[in-house]
């Protein structure tokens, strides 16, 4: 810690460093986004309204590009509710008309009705702009740490003070 | 200090490289295990009837309601990788203006879970004890891939936007499956022959038409 301060010259060196990392990995974020299409190329399943194929923790990438053909049904998508921010994993199981208009109608695995009582009032049907995208991989467990980090905050601040700390003082 | 976190750094570092390599390898044997399926699907029996969509609604909608049988062998999809298998059926019609079957609704699904992951369904503590007899000792089932269904009632009764659906033509049941891995790529009905894995064999009923509305009985019309 003492010798970082000394050598004003160093410390400026970690400083940018840590801010590296940090630039590196919100880079291959965003470019993982630009590759999928996706605002969200992955994405961890906050319910168990799909198990039991996905639990919660789960981490799921997404698609949202249809080269070969348009979402149809069977697919497990992403979407977002109109007003609401929480993004929902759920299979689509009706599909009205083609093209950007086409009425799609979802349901969770887990689930005993479909979504329509999920949706917005007054919508019925999801539309293509509504969802994220479709998933496409799965690796089981791996965003349970984005779970605890979000249903407990401090561990946020405790893990960005550690990182930080690490990264200052290492000094290679 | 120094020497303790990158120790601990690069233990945790070794951990995730080999984990990630393990599951990788995992994912590529799905690619390297054939897979042939077969189904057979025939419609048994087609009403359209007026209904609510819920209880509390005001508004009459058709619904299709549907029977069919299903004779299908998916065992080859459940490999050790196969987490659960997802099973459904499907009808499709046309719009008035096209040909295309721009209309697809599910009307029977079925989730068929390995051995291994009997415990993540969500069903009784009676069928969870069943289930989980039927296959004791094992953690790959194939013969739960085989399906058997004569004159099944569908799941969902099937409407459209509008409310309208008496007297389509050209209607076709189709199965399809998604097979859920543990790890790796999700799987679909397979379009185009894929090295090991075979398209499906059958799988589409041939083509019928919803019928007329079906005229309730005078005691049922005495109700709003």
């Amino acid at each position: 810690m003492l010798s970082a301060l000394q050598n004003p010259r160093q410390a400026a060196a970690q400083v940018l460093n840590f801010v590296l990392i940090l630039s590196t990995a919100f880079m291959m974020w965003k470019g993982l986004s630009v590759l999928a299409d996706s605002p969200s190329p992955i994405v961890v399943v906050l319910s168990g309204s799909m198990e039991p194929a996905f639990q919660r923790g789960d981490l799921l990438f997404l698609w949202g590009r249809n080269i070969f053909e348009e979402t149809k049904v069977g697919e497990i998508v992403v979407y977002n509710v109109k007003g609401k921010d929480i993004p929902i994993v759920h299979r689509v199981v009706r599909k009205f008309g083609v093209g950007d208009e086409a009425k799609l109608l979802t349901k969770g695995d887990n689930n005993l009705a479909d979504d329509t009582e999920l949706y917005a009032r007054g919508q019925d049907y999801l539309e293509r702009k509504d969802i994220v995208g479709s998933v496409v991989a799965y690796i089981p467990f791996v965003g349970y740490v984005t779970i605890m980090l979000s249903e407990h905050p401090w561990l946020k601040t405790v893990m960005l003070g550690i990182m930080g700390l690490v990264v200052v003082l290492q000094r290679e | 200090m120094h020497s303790t976190v990158v120790r601990a750094q690069n233990v945790f570092g070794f951990f995730t490289t080999v984990a990630f390599a393990v599951a990788a390898l995992i994912a590529f044997t799905d690619l390297i295990t054939p897979r042939t399926p077969k189904a057979n699907i025939s419609m048994s029996k087609v009403e359209v009837v007026r209904g609510r969509p819920n209880y509390y609604s005001t508004k009459k909608e058709e619904y299709a309601v549907l029977r069919f049988n299903l004779n299908a062998d998916f065992s080859s999809l459940m490999n050790w990788n196969t987490k659960q298998l997802f099973v459904y059926v499907s009808a499709s019609w046309p719009n008035s203006t096209s040909s295309e079957h721009t209309n697809e609704a599910v009307i029977w699904d079925t989730i068929i879970t390995s051995p291994s992951a009997d415990h993540l369904q969500n069903i009784g503590p009676a069928a969870m004890k069943k289930l989980k007899k039927s296959a004791e000792g094992k953690t790959i089932d194939p013969s739960r891939g085989k399906i058997n269904l004569k004159n099944q009632k569908a799941k969902y009764q099937i409407t459209a936007p509008g409310g309208r659906l008496a007297e389509k033509n050209d209607v076709v049941l189709k199965v399809h499956y998604n097979i859920q891995p543990w790890v790796g790529v999700l799987t679909w009905t397979p379009q185009i022959e894929f090295g090991k894995w075979k398209m499906m064999k059958g799988g589409v009923s041939k083509l019928f038409n919803f019928p007329a509305l079906k005229v309730k009985k005078a005691a049922d019309t005495t109700s709003r």
